[in-house]
């Protein structure tokens, strides 16, 4: 998921630079509260813990060999603001010192791994934590957690990649950075990540604090308990964040024309040229159209839609951990 | 001599795949060997100095980003060819190494879209994504990661972000062979099939982050013992010499050569 340079254009870095400095900002003063000094050196300590883990290989089926981002892991471990600067610093690291993930978009590639992720995951884990009161909801908020904040933040890459071409390109119409428009970038970075890598995260996730928890439960991170009103924000923004990112979408088929997409897939697939992470990407368009509601203007289609699925999550939380009380009240 | 030592036996370990762990080894070894080599950089007499470098790779990237001119990659092209050309063949084969591949990388990512009519990407994006690698690892290859994040005082940076980066670099090291030792020890303990091999891998994981947890108490402490009291400085000694300048010039070429192109 690391986005080199030269893919985004310059605007599009300096546009997410900034809005990962506020983050920052108040990731270090969260920090500087939350944790003493004594525990200053730690941020350092988990930057490079973050950095080892993705040297980590995990056994694929098939004999290959995938890696944990683990940002998720890191929020629950040390906190999500802590998770977000000790991330930053081993991105840091990765861009100037392994040429891994650009200079330039190291702020987008920031706003995604160790903003979207962490935030994304640590929420949802605390969300389902708090509702399902158990040993099993602890699990399942990791595993959920982990699982979707993985693939929040490979869909903000995809809708960084997939906007380039509708806003950058030279008088010739020539896309001018990452040319693929979102209905290719989405599906091409969403499909592995939620096939693979979003799996392997979530795996790696359980299985390292099934173990710290039983080795050494004292040094998991406790947050404040309101911390569960943060998520209903997140949340609200998510929702509202949707229509912005699928908006261009519509733009997109717009200036591309469906022509134009039917003769990406004639002449993709009769040269098979397309790689591996791509080769579904096109059939995107006909799994479209079930998030869009007919009969009314397509952004408020995608709300409604939003709306709708956080909803009936929230519904089938509420029910479970009702039933979990119930069953309570039968034993006591 | 007891009779069961003097029989002939015949063990044959059941097969078993690890390469999961071979490659954790390898990657680990690549990441701390790197480290080290860089820690030994200290540019030689008339090298240029870091905040130079670091502010003229930046400005490169930068320019290089924006260029749509082929002659304007042609000419950064035949800068960092140059600028490689001075450095030892080993270093070279390194940075190439690594250009290549990512430059290879991005071009099989975008063919597809060769096919869609656009030429201009297929062409552009991967030298633009090689000569921005080369430039970068022309200076992480150059100068010591410390030189590095002292530079990173110039720009503004704040002391509690160098502080943090200094320390990651430092525990990498520490945190990665305490790592290895425990991949090491996974493997010399696996003979045959293991079948707990995969839990072990969040055992390693497990132990690393606890391990960390300790050691960042003991370093407070020990920075604290030394008197530290929670703010970072950077000492510097900075003189402009030749080298500097002849590096400013041709940056500062560059930049007339961007707006000529335009």
């Amino acid at each position: 998921m690391h986005i080199p340079d030269n893919y985004l254009s310059p605007a599009t870095c300096a546009a997410l630079g900034a809005a990962v400095v506020p983050v920052w900002a108040v990731s270090v003063k969260k920090v500087k509260k939350e944790i003493t000094r004594a525990k200053m050196p730690l941020l350092g300590i988990g930057a490079s813990f973050s950095f080892l883990m993705m040297m980590f290989n995990v056994p694929l089926p098939g004999g290959t060999t995938g890696h944990a981002v683990g940002g998720t892991l890191l929020a629950i471990l040390l906190g999500p603001f802590s998770a977000c600067i000790s991330v930053s610093v081993a991105l840091l690291i990765q861009a100037l010192f392994f040429g891994d993930g650009g200079i330039l978009s190291f702020g987008a590639n920031c706003f995604n791994m160790a903003f979207v992720l962490p935030f994304v995951g640590y929420f949802i884990y605390k969300f389902i934590k708090d509702r399902v009161r158990s040993e099993k909801g602890e699990y399942l908020g990791i595993v959920i957690g982990s699982y979707i904040g993985i693939n929040a933040a490979a869909l903000c890459a995809a809708i960084e990649f997939g906007i380039q071409p509708l806003l950058f390109r030279d008088a010739a119409g020539q896309a001018l950075y990452s040319p693929y428009p979102l209905s290719v970038a989405i599906p091409a970075m969403l499909i592995p990540h939620l096939l693979v890598a979003g799996v392997v995260e979530a795996a790696f996730t359980a299985a390292i604090f099934a173990f710290i928890k039983k080795v050494s439960p004292g040094t998991i991170y406790e947050g404040a308990k309101e911390k569960s009103k943060a998520v209903y924000g997140l949340l609200a923004a998510l929702i509202l964040l949707t229509p912005l990112g699928l908006l261009a979408t519509g733009t997109a088929w717009g200036e591309w024309g469906a022509d134009e997409i039917g003769e990406v897939v004639s002449n993709g697939k009769a040269l098979g040229f397309i790689p591996q992470g791509m080769q579904n990407g096109f059939s995107f368009e006909a799994m479209m159209p079930d998030y869009s509601v007919g009969g009314i203007p397509e952004v408020a289609g995608y709300i409604l839609s939003a709306v709708a699925g956080v909803a009936v999550l929230l519904i089938v939380f509420k029910i479970v951990s009702s039933l979990k009380k119930n069953t309570h009240g039968v034993h006591e | 001599m007891p009779e069961w030592l003097l029989k002939d036996e015949n063990y044959q370990p059941l097969p078993d795949r690890d390469t999961f762990i071979d490659k954790s080894i390898l990657s680990l070894l690549r990441i701390l060997s790197r480290i080290r080599a860089q820690s030994g950089y200290t540019g030689g007499k008339y090298s240029v100095h870091a905040p130079w470098k670091v502010a003229g790779t930046f400005l490169l990237i930068v320019l290089l980003s924006l260029s749509r001119n082929l002659w304007f990659l042609a000419a950064v092209g035949a800068y960092l060819l140059a600028a490689l050309s001075m450095m030892p063949a080993e270093r070279i084969l390194r940075i190439l190494k690594t250009g290549l591949v990512i430059a290879f990388f991005s071009f099989l990512v975008l063919l597809p879209s060769f096919f869609m009519g656009n030429r201009y990407s297929l062409v552009m994006i991967p030298l633009k994504t090689l000569a921005t690698v080369t430039a970068v690892g022309i200076l992480s290859h150059t100068t010591g990661w410390h030189c590095v994040t002292g530079a990173l005082k110039s720009f503004f940076i704040p002391d509690i972000f160098i502080f943090v980066l200094d320390i990651t670099i430092k525990y990498i090291v520490l945190l990665g062979e305490l790592s290895l030792d425990l991949f090491y020890s996974l493997k010399l303990r696996s003979v045959g099939k293991n079948t707990g091999k995969y839990s072990s891998l969040s055992g390693i994981a497990g132990t690393l982050f606890l391990r960390s947890k300790e050691m960042a108490e003991d370093m407070y402490s020990a920075m604290e013992c030394r008197g530290f009291t929670g703010s970072y400085r950077v000492r510097r000694r900075f003189r402009f010499t030749a080298a500097d300048f002849l590096y400013v010039m041709v940056h500062a070429a560059f930049i007339a050569i961007f707006v000529y192109l335009g």
